[in-house]
């Protein structure tokens, strides 16, 4: 005897193939994500044409969608031109491509790797010409790092830029008459402007008249001292010497230079003397005096050398610092 | 002295020009050999050869590459030391085949000169000590030598070879189709074998530390380094300089790393940017970090150049036989640079419209 339960499943399976028209057709409708009629902005996308051109991935994706027939910028300029140039400019880009400009590109400073480079293949190159004697190559004066990382706009390091100079003065030992033109150019490539070894100072000389002019300084003085053969006088700022100067000591510094070679009883001084106070203004006639005295005698210098007399006292009064009472004196230490 | 008169006698253009100083120059070689020659090819004694000059014949002929200056005695007495160093250096000497370090650099072979002798002439089958090991690189070790005291492994040469001759295949292939090579080799004395195969590959050098950052912040590094646009011939192209500016940093299609150990960070910015890596891979170094490794001593000068030289020598042919196609017609496939047609039309059109306008503008008395 069948269950009641087994003839409703049979009879259940028995209407099924009457059913499935209407369940696929429910189906059907979901699959659409977008409506079948078109309505307000909705719209389906446009079929999916495929093309079996060889060049079709050639080209960039945006070429599709002006192929479609938009008027953008791009179709306007290929029409306004003649033909000839549209197809150009295609074929052109397609044969470009971006390369680095040089191939220390990677290196993040390559305008100094291929200084670099250069120097070293031309080092190379040359190594077996032959050298001056050491100290006797011409005196350049090379480029700061400053100014070569200026010029360059790269961040160098100082060590990397020593590396260059090495090169430069070993390739700047070359004998000079076989010095070849390429070294030439890339020496002068890393010179100075403006060449400061040749700057020398104007020599002091006796005039006709016989009398020498010399300059000198010390702490904030300066001073011109005119020396002439003569009996002795003195005389600073149109004072004479015991006037303008009080102190004994100032007045014996200031004919120092004299007093030490013993030729008080030689030379008339006339000194003009300005800025700081009494020592200073001493011993800047002493330096003026001493620079003077040597135009007239130069045999003189290894006896006012001894005396102290050529050599320019560079010290200067030191700058007052925040947190210190003077330059170096320190505010009283508290515990607390 | 006689010969110096006849020198300054007759001056340096009257006389013949000797042709032995050749030989003597390519030892001081700084252009790479653009094809390959024999390096052997000049060993041979030629019996005769400047035989009919007699000293003060030779002696007056001057080389034509020294620049003599009028008469300095240096200049001069340089001048007469190299020609005779040339005409008399040979004779008497038969010089068999040997081995010549600089050639590596200045005469490199080929990929189709890899030979296991020439591996282990150079000393690439030489591993680190066994404890110093990565295990991930057993397949390309070959044994162990040195039981005693301090065994090191020792690197299969058909191994090498192989895997050598395959990162040829992949350097030629990639500068076929117009790829961007960039050689690295941080390690002192790498400079120029890095340099040197980088030129004939027409790719790019880098022989200091890698800058972190150089790929994966790339616009920040190397922002301010110039690039150009050049067209299948390897000529550059006017016209895209302000299109190059918004443009970003140029990125290396394959690098090629002589010391991966120095630098990981290196391939580690390869592989997340998808650029194939080749590498030297020691016994000590993990092969997972390259893509194409090439076990051999990382450590040998010798091994190194030899690498490079050869990598660069397969760059080279890529490169030619990309000019070939390139010149009929054949391009490769293009690369996605983005640019647009340099617009100089629009940019005249723009002028005469701002010309305009501007006229209309200063109508009311601006200043």
């Amino acid at each position: 005897m069948e269950s009641p339960l087994l003839g409703r499943c049979l009879r259940r399976l028995a209407q099924c193939p009457s059913r499935s028209p209407q369940r696929q057709i429910v189906q059907q409708r979901r699959l659409y994500a977008t409506p079948a009629e078109a309505t307000g902005d909705i719209r389906a996308a446009p079929p999916i044409r495929f093309s079996s051109d060889p060049q079709q991935f050639s080209q960039p994706r945006a070429q599709f969608i002006d192929s479609d027939g938009m008027n953008t910028a791009a179709r306007r300029r290929d029409r306004n031109r003649n033909g000839n140039q549209g197809v150009d400019d295609q074929e052109l880009l397609r044969q470009i491509r971006i390369v680095p400009a040089s191939p220390s590109y990677f290196t993040a400073t390559p305008k100094y790797t291929d200084d670099l480079l250069h120097l070293s293949h031309l080092m190379r190159k040359y190594q077996l010409l032959p050298v001056l004697e050491p100290g006797q190559a011409p005196r350049i004066a090379w480029k700061t790092i400053d100014q070569y990382k200026t010029e360059l706009a790269e961040p160098i390091r100082s060590k990397g830029y020593n590396a260059l100079l090495h090169l430069l003065k070993r390739l700047n030992y070359i004998h000079p008459s076989l010095m070849p033109e390429e070294v030439t150019q890339a020496l002068d490539k890393f010179q100075r402007d403006v060449n400061p070894y040749l700057n020398i100072p104007k020599p002091i000389t006796v005039s006709a008249y016989g009398v020498s002019v010399a300059a000198g300084r010390r702490k904030s003085s300066s001073a011109t001292v005119h020396l002439v053969e003569g009996t002795g006088e003195c005389l600073i700022n149109g004072l004479p010497l015991p006037t303008y100067f009080g102190r004994l000591h100032d007045r014996e510094s200031a004919v120092w230079a004299l007093k030490s070679t013993q030729r008080l009883d030689k030379y008339n001084v006339f000194a003009l003397t300005r800025g700081g106070g009494t020592t200073g203004q001493a011993e800047a006639i002493t330096l003026a005096c001493a620079k003077a005295l040597l135009a007239h005698e130069p045999d003189l210098k290894p006896a006012l050398r001894r005396a102290g007399c050529v050599t320019r006292n560079m010290k200067r009064v030191e700058r007052k610092k925040p947190g210190k009472l003077k330059a170096r004196k320190m505010p009283a230490w508290v515990k607390r | 002295m006689i010969l110096r008169s006849l020198l300054l006698r007759q001056g340096r253009f009257a006389l013949p020009r000797s042709t032995l100083i050749r030989p003597f120059r390519r030892y001081l070689a700084s252009q790479i050999e653009e094809t390959y020659t024999n390096p052997h090819q000049h060993q041979q004694f030629i019996a005769g050869a400047d035989g009919d000059a007699t000293k003060s014949q030779a002696a007056t002929s001057l080389s034509a590459e020294s620049e003599v200056l009028d008469n300095d005695p240096v200049a001069l007495n340089y001048a007469l030391q190299q020609h005779s160093k040339a005409v008399t250096g040979k004779i008497g000497s038969m010089v068999e085949p040997h081995y010549r370090p600089h050639e590596l650099l200045s005469n490199p072979p080929s990929p189709k000169d890899i030979t296991l002798e020439l591996l282990m002439a150079s000393q690439s089958h030489i591993g680190h000590s066994t404890s110093l090991w990565h295990p991930a690189n057993a397949k390309y070790i070959f044994g162990v030598r040195g039981e005693d005291g301090h065994p090191i492994h020792i690197i299969s040469l058909d191994v090498t070879a192989a895997h050598l001759r395959r990162a040829c295949k992949v350097v030629s292939g990639v500068t076929e189709r117009g790829g961007l090579v960039l050689f690295v080799g941080s390690r002192e004395g790498q400079a120029r074998c890095v340099v040197n195969a980088a030129s004939m590959s027409k790719g790019c050098h880098l022989f200091t530390k890698w800058i972190p950052g150089t790929i994966t912040n790339g616009q920040q590094i190397l922002g301010k380094c110039k690039k150009k646009v050049v067209n299948h011939k390897d000529e550059e192209v006017k016209g895209f300089e302000d299109q190059l500016i918004q443009k970003a940093a140029v990125k290396p299609d394959l690098v090629v790393c002589l010391n991966p150990l120095e630098n990981y960070v290196l391939l580690h910015e390869c592989a997340l940017n998808n650029i194939p890596t080749v590498g030297i891979v020691d016994t000590d170094v993990n092969p997972t970090w390259i893509t194409y490794p090439i076990p051999a001593n990382d450590d040998s000068l010798r091994c190194v150049q030899l690498i490079a030289g050869v990598l660069g020598r397969a760059g080279q042919e890529g490169q030619a036989v990309r000019r070939e196609l390139a010149l009929t017609g054949q391009l490769p496939a293009r690369q996605d640079h983005g640019l647009e047609p340099p617009a100089e039309q629009e940019t005249d059109e723009r002028n005469s419209r701002d010309k305009e306008h501007g006229r209309n503008l200063l109508q009311a008395g601006d200043v």
